[in-house]
């Protein structure tokens, strides 16, 4: 079972809802997809025992077939192929190797050279459970890849909670793409329920049924609770707005395991997961 | 020879443009018919990659110089392939795309032979 954590602003608490969950749920296994900036490992503090290239491809062209004819510059998107005066100009990073301009060319001057955009993480956590972390390259453009390619690691009979990036964009699609369940994690303020709304239209539009857990419950206004009713989406669970959580999660340290009181909170939101699925 | 200016508005009495990538408009002017065209840039609107995109509306008007504000490391590379000189008016106080030319023909605009900014972001980095 694959259940996603996302939330539409960053900041708003998918790590701590992520990793507080997964450590409270038996044969787990934790995926990091913000491959932009990881940090589920700042918590759960994996003994890190493998780690794999993710690569991708780019164009080269052999100049002895180019005929300089310029479908491929026409048929990408991203101009990363440009076809030139006596050459064709390539810009490796702007590719997204969708293989479009080999297609394209008529004379089969094109062919795919690998380069590294990142690499992924895996480890055993000191909380038992197995976690995964994508890490993109600087100055690499998209992730997209890199989570496609930590998800293809999983195992089917795996549970799996997917620490998913912020926002609407290609790499959280890519994330949340095939999962069975999505818990959004908004806060109650005005900015975190206009961004969570782009995150409900993005479900729904993907068919994917989910839930929303309210972090930082009391630090704003009523809101989240008036669009969660009017939408006729689910609050699985509010986590209060605390001095104490938010001094825990500046050590880099799991709130549920140090006040047990909040432990329930998790196991609860599982099992409200589990009696939809 | 023909200088392209990175223009807002058409012809020679045309604002110039403080953006070459997503400038509006490229004026064309050749030196030996003296004739001017405006051509749309149709790179302006690109996600990712105007720069070297606008090098290539350029390059197939078979232009040979551009006058541009700045240039950056994308449309540095493309412009060495069309075997297209740059030179920068920016910080110059100039007006017009006439103001340009001339600035050019007198020797004031200097050549760029590397990038002049960081890689911008357009819609999204590329």
């Amino acid at each position: 079972m694959k259940i996603a954590v996302l939330s539409g602003k960053g900041g708003t608490g998918k790590t701590t809802v992520s990793n507080n969950l997964a450590i409270n749920i038996k044969n787990t296994i934790l995926i990091d997809t913000d491959v932009e900036e990881p940090n589920s490992h700042i918590f759960l503090k994996p003994d890190i025992e493998k780690i794999d290239s993710v690569f991708i491809g780019y164009p080269e062209v052999d100049m002895n077939k180019c005929n300089l004819c310029g479908k491929c510059g026409e048929f990408c998107r991203f101009n990363a192929i440009i076809p030139a005066k006596n050459s064709v100009v390539v810009f490796n990073e702007s590719c997204h190797d969708c293989g479009g301009c080999a297609m394209v060319c008529p004379t089969n001057a094109i062919t795919y050279k690998q380069r590294e955009i990142g690499k992924i993480y895996s480890g055993k956590t000191k909380y038992d459970i197995d976690m995964k972390y994508g890490e993109i390259n600087i100055g690499e453009m998209s992730g997209v890849r890199i989570i496609e390619e930590v998800k293809e690691k999983i195992k089917n009979e795996e549970i799996v909670i997917i620490d998913s990036p912020p926002g609407t964009a290609c790499s959280t699609v890519a994330a949340v793409e095939g999962v069975d369940y999505a818990i959004l994690v908004s806060e109650p303020t005005p900015f975190g329920v206009s961004d969570m709304k782009m995150v409900v239209e993005m479900l729904r539009e993907m068919n994917i049924p989910f839930g929303l857990v309210i972090n930082k419950a009391k630090l704003g206004d009523d809101e989240i609770y008036e669009y969660a009713n009017n939408e006729n989406i689910e609050i699985l669970a509010e986590i209060p707005f605390n001095k104490e959580i938010a001094k825990l999660y500046a050590n880099g340290e799991l709130f549920s395991i140090h006040l047990k009181e909040y432990k329930e909170i998790f196991e609860n939101i599982y099992s409200q997961i589990l009696s939809k699925l | 020879m023909k200088i392209a200016v990175s223009a807002k508005e058409v012809g020679l009495n045309g604002k110039i443009d403080d953006r070459f990538g997503r400038a509006e408009y490229y004026v064309i002017f050749d030196t030996e018919t003296k004739e001017v065209k405006t051509v749309e840039n149709s790179a302006k609107n690109e996600s990712a990659g105007a720069g070297g995109k606008a090098v290539k509306v350029l390059g197939d008007e078979n232009v040979n110089i551009i006058l541009a504000p700045e240039v950056g490391p994308k449309a540095i590379t493309a412009l060495k392939a069309f075997e297209i000189e740059a030179y920068l008016y920016a910080g110059m106080g100039l007006n017009t795309v006439e103001d340009a030319i001339n600035a050019f023909n007198e020797g004031k605009l200097i050549k760029a032979n590397n990038a002049t900014v960081e890689e911008h972001s357009g819609l999204r980095k590329a």
